[in-house]
């Protein structure tokens, strides 16, 4: 089946591709990573109506004209890989990429980047995804509370994967002397995650704060059995807060006439 | 959407006279809920003003007469205030018809989380309330009668619009 033809299929009118921060391509160097990078941005940019992209961010040379200029050409955001951003060291080196997108209101998308350490000989296919994963995107949900928040009050931000279930730490966290916030400018992707880790999250954290996400093409998307108002939440409501502006969601240039999504 | 200027503690789970105490605070300041007060919905309207992880708040309009149907809260405990019009209460009294109560403008009225009731708005004129409820509301029980007269419970997300019983096949 056509890519479009799975957008439509899976019940969406647009489908936001994120660039595969586990390969780590934009951790290259100098010399490699801008032409992948590019060849990355000229490939979306050239999808169908159904697609729209987040930026990549040059994390050997960020670069916050670029992301300029890639927001202007009507990419949604940039997505970072959940490394870059779990210390105040990390932030600061971002600081300018990231205070771009929130002086022009663009979300910021937080997904696993390569797993640290070396590869387990003999370890199954989803050795990574069940644990660096996981383990990255809960440290960049804490690092976002203790240091990103401060730094970029306004910043919208949307990690995937239900930031590695970290909302479901909260009683370990206040346990060990830390607190936890509501925070309506922060938003959670459900990719490859089901009915019952989403409903335990929205226990959590409520509704209003998840979007529907998937990891396809890699693996076939999921529908939650959680009754009509959360797959309207997942899948219209709360996407338009988090992208929620006069842009032009409907992907690029090329399809600017048409009117942006409603669900 | 987590909206309320002044902030409920949110250090741990509150118990139904804390609620009771905190829709009467938020009550008694329409700065912070008036704006999202509809009377021009077919049916009732809900808008939440905060949720933490151990309360969530809402500001309900009633018009024409809208119905919840009988249901349960889980495992939250809630407490509602009366800000307009009147609200009927229905607790559900197994083998026997329910006991209704009327809640007027300016009256709260509070349940644990055992409680199962319907809310239903009379028809004559507006009402607006405001609702809270610890810990915040997750799942909820629906209550529907089947046509040999079983009472059957549904489980949904609290973001479900709570609706009257339709009699389960």
């Amino acid at each position: 089946m056509r890519r479009a033809e799975l957008v439509n299929a899976d019940g969406l009118d647009l489908a936001l591709i994120a660039p595969s921060t586990p390969i780590g391509i934009e951790s290259l160097a100098p010399a490699e990573v801008e032409p992948l990078l590019e060849a990355y941005h000229e490939g979306v940019a050239a999808l169908p109506q159904e697609f729209g992209a987040w930026a990549a961010v040059n994390l050997t040379e960020p670069d916050a004209p670029a992301l300029e200029r890639r927001l202007e050409a009507g990419f949604v955001g940039a997505c970072v890989p959940a490394g870059a951003l779990t210390s105040p060291a990390g932030y600061e080196r971002l600081g300018p990429v990231l205070e771009t997108l929130e002086r022009r209101g663009r979300p910021l998308f937080i997904h696993p980047g390569p797993p640290q350490g070396a590869v387990l000989a003999g370890a199954p296919d989803w050795w990574s995804a069940l644990t660096d994963y996981v383990a990255s995107m809960q440290a960049a949900w804490h690092a976002m509370a203790v240091w990103g928040r401060r730094a970029h009050p306004d910043l919208r931000v949307c990690f995937a994967m239900l930031a590695g279930l970290a909302p479901l730490q909260g009683e370990r966290l206040t346990a060990r002397g830390g607190r936890t916030s509501s925070d309506a400018g922060i938003f959670l992707d459900t990719s490859s995650y089901g009915t019952r880790a989403i409903d335990a999250v929205i226990r959590e954290v409520g509704a209003d704060r998840l979007v529907y996400g998937s990891d396809r093409p890699v693996i076939p998307a999921a529908e939650p059995a959680l009754g009509e108002a959360v797959r309207s939440a997942l899948r219209g409501r709360n996407p338009e807060l988090l992208l929620s502006t006069t842009i032009n969601t409907r992907g690029f240039a090329h399809d600017s006439a048409q009117a942006p999504a409603k669900h | 959407m987590t909206q309320l200027r002044r902030r409920p503690s949110t250090e741990r789970d509150l118990d139904r006279f804390e609620l009771r105490r905190l829709v009467a605070e938020i009550a008694a300041d329409p700065r912070e809920w008036s704006g999202l007060v509809r009377f021009d919905t077919p049916a009732r309207h809900f808008e939440q003003l905060w949720r933490d992880r151990h309360v969530d708040v809402w500001v309900i309009s009633w018009v024409n007469g809208s119905d919840t149907g009988f249901h349960d809260h889980d495992i939250s405990h809630g407490a509602v205030a009366v800000v307009a019009g009147e609200v009927i209460e229905e607790r559900f009294v197994l083998l026997g018809p329910p006991r209704r109560l009327i809640h007027r403008a300016g009256e709260t009225f509070d349940f644990d989380a055992s409680h199962v009731h319907r809310m239903c708005h009379d028809s004559a004129g507006h009402a607006v309330t405001i609702h809270a409820y610890s810990p915040p509301l997750w799942r909820m029980g629906t209550y529907t009668s089947s046509s040999d007269g079983e009472l059957r419970r549904e489980s949904i997300s609290y973001a479900e619009e709570l609706r009257p019983a339709v009699t389960a096949a």
